[in-house]
């Protein structure tokens, strides 16, 4: 793949929960609605199954950005599994703020029945990265 | 805070009371020919040393899967040892009920590999000899606890140089009031002060991979890491590093990459698993063969991790880990 063509085209790794951030996501394939086919969505039984190595090593291995997503606080499935997620990805946030890469990593509640908020998030994360790599790529 | 002041040879005579057992043991210190080393003491004290003014090893390393059965160990060592024994010990790898640890006042500690001939074993010549910071190993130099304050019982020094035993669990109480003397009100400023806090860890990935440069992926820094315990770690064998195809799918992705491979993924993963159980002790540095400065990177980073939840790790045994438990109203900034 040319350089440039990448850059035009951010790739981001969503990690998302069964069941509900994946069923928003399919609900909104199922009302036609579109998001950018940069985004790969990588479905887990819960957020809490994110181990922040796997987020580190999409990172590391050329992700321009990773978000990880669940139900909201409250409403995990398996009763608590996202306020271990919430600490999980609130400490390696810090740790990649440490390394002056805090944008390229976010956390999102999305419920199943929220298309329309899945789609907003996706898109605005999709174009702060991409904006971001194309100031990158001027200076 | 109740203590009791010791007579000299007090600490000496109460171990090898201690050890007249035949099931009781003591891990601490050995002055022996090449220096000072963990010895695991059995029927009496031989060439016994309060404190070591060398780092090799963090003795909590020995502790992992210990199950004593019945055996009662008295652990003498250094606060930050007793404190990866304080983590390991939440992490369900040491038992604690046989194990008495008592943490002692450090004056800071110079590396094992650089052989100074000079280095008194003494505590009280010690504290002239590390008047300057730099006479010291880095980690030891912005260690967040010097002080014998972790643990079941401590023992402190204060500035005329008297000898304090100071239990904080009744385990400690019953190891204190075996011994000889009064219990006393302990007094608040002792020879050791409590740690400056040091400034805010900040970096970029150039840094970083300059640092890493000369990393040649012998994963000593894992194996000597007193807190880094997984038997089936990720990084056994090459399941998680990029090979074959992935290798060069990462290089088209990133541009030029570093070898050996998956260097970064190791120490930024490994940064990330022991964060909030590390104690900055420097063994990861200190096995390095190739001297790279890890202590800067793990103690910056879990520093400020630990910060996140307000916690240190083997402060308390009380204390759990952060990312085993939660607060249902907390981190309301942590969504975007």
């Amino acid at each position: 793949m040319a350089e440039d063509e990448k850059d035009k085209n951010p790739e981001i790794v969503g990690f998302c929960c069964s069941y509900c951030t994946f069923k928003a996501s399919e609900m909104a394939g199922s009302l036609r609605m579109k998001y950018p086919e940069g985004i790969k969505v990588i479905e887990v039984p819960c957020s809490s199954r994110v181990d922040p190595a796997f987020i580190i090593k999409a990172i590391v291995e050329g992700a321009d950005g990773v978000f990880v997503s669940g139900c909201h606080p409250g409403d995990c499935h398996f009763i608590k599994g996202n306020f271990y997620t919430r600490r999980k990805i609130a400490a390696l946030k810090e740790m990649f703020d440490a390394f002056s890469m805090k944008d390229k990593l976010r956390l999102f509640w999305v419920s199943a029945s929220e298309a329309r908020r899945f789609i907003d998030k996706v898109t605005t994360f999709y174009n702060d990265i991409k904006e971001k790599n194309n100031e990158r790529e001027k200076a | 805070m109740k203590g009791k002041k010791l007579k000299s040879g007090e600490i000496e005579n109460a171990l090898n009371q201690f050890l007249k057992d035949e099931q009781h043991l003591v891990l601490g210190f050995k002055k022996g020919e090449g220096g000072v080393g963990h010895q695991i003491f059995k029927g009496s004290l031989d060439h016994y040393s309060l404190v070591n003014p060398l780092f090799g090893a963090n003795a909590a390393l020995y502790l992992r899967r210990l199950f004593s059965k019945g055996l009662k160990v008295m652990l003498m060592l250094r606060p930050c040892e007793i404190r990866a024994y304080v983590e390991l010990h939440k992490l369900t790898q040491v038992e604690r009920e046989d194990i008495i640890a008592v943490s002692i006042d450090c004056f800071g500690t110079v590396s094992s590999k650089e052989k100074k001939d000079d280095v008194p074993a003494e505590a009280d010549k010690l504290t002239g000899y590390f008047q300057d910071k730099d006479s010291m190993r880095w980690a030891c130099s912005v260690c967040r606890e010097r002080r014998g304050v972790v643990g079941d019982a401590g023992v402190r020094i204060d500035k005329s140089g008297n000898y304090w035993m100071v239990p904080y669990t009744e385990k400690g109480e019953d190891l204190v009031s075996g011994m000889e003397g009064e219990f006393e009100e302990v007094p608040a400023e002792m020879l050791i002060p409590e740690s400056a806090k040091t400034d805010k860890f900040q970096i970029d990935m150039e840094t970083f991979n300059k640092d890493f440069e000369k990393c040649i992926m012998c994963m000593n820094c894992r194996d000597m890491c007193p807190v880094c315990y997984c038997i089936d770690c990720v990084f056994n064998g090459d399941e998680y590093l990029p090979k074959g195809d992935a290798l060069l799918n990462k290089v088209f992705r990133t541009g030029s990459t570093q070898m050996p491979r998956g260097k970064d993924l190791f120490h930024l993963i490994r940064m990330y698993h022991v964060s909030q159980t590390c104690v900055g002790c420097g063994a990861c540095e200190e096995a390095c063969p190739q001297g790279i400065p890890l202590t800067k990177y793990f103690k910056g980073v879990s520093e400020r991790l630990q910060g996140v939840f307000s916690y240190m790790s083997g402060r308390s045994f009380d204390e759990p880990i952060p990312y085993v438990t939660f607060l249902e109203d907390e981190l309301k900034d942590a969504m975007d």
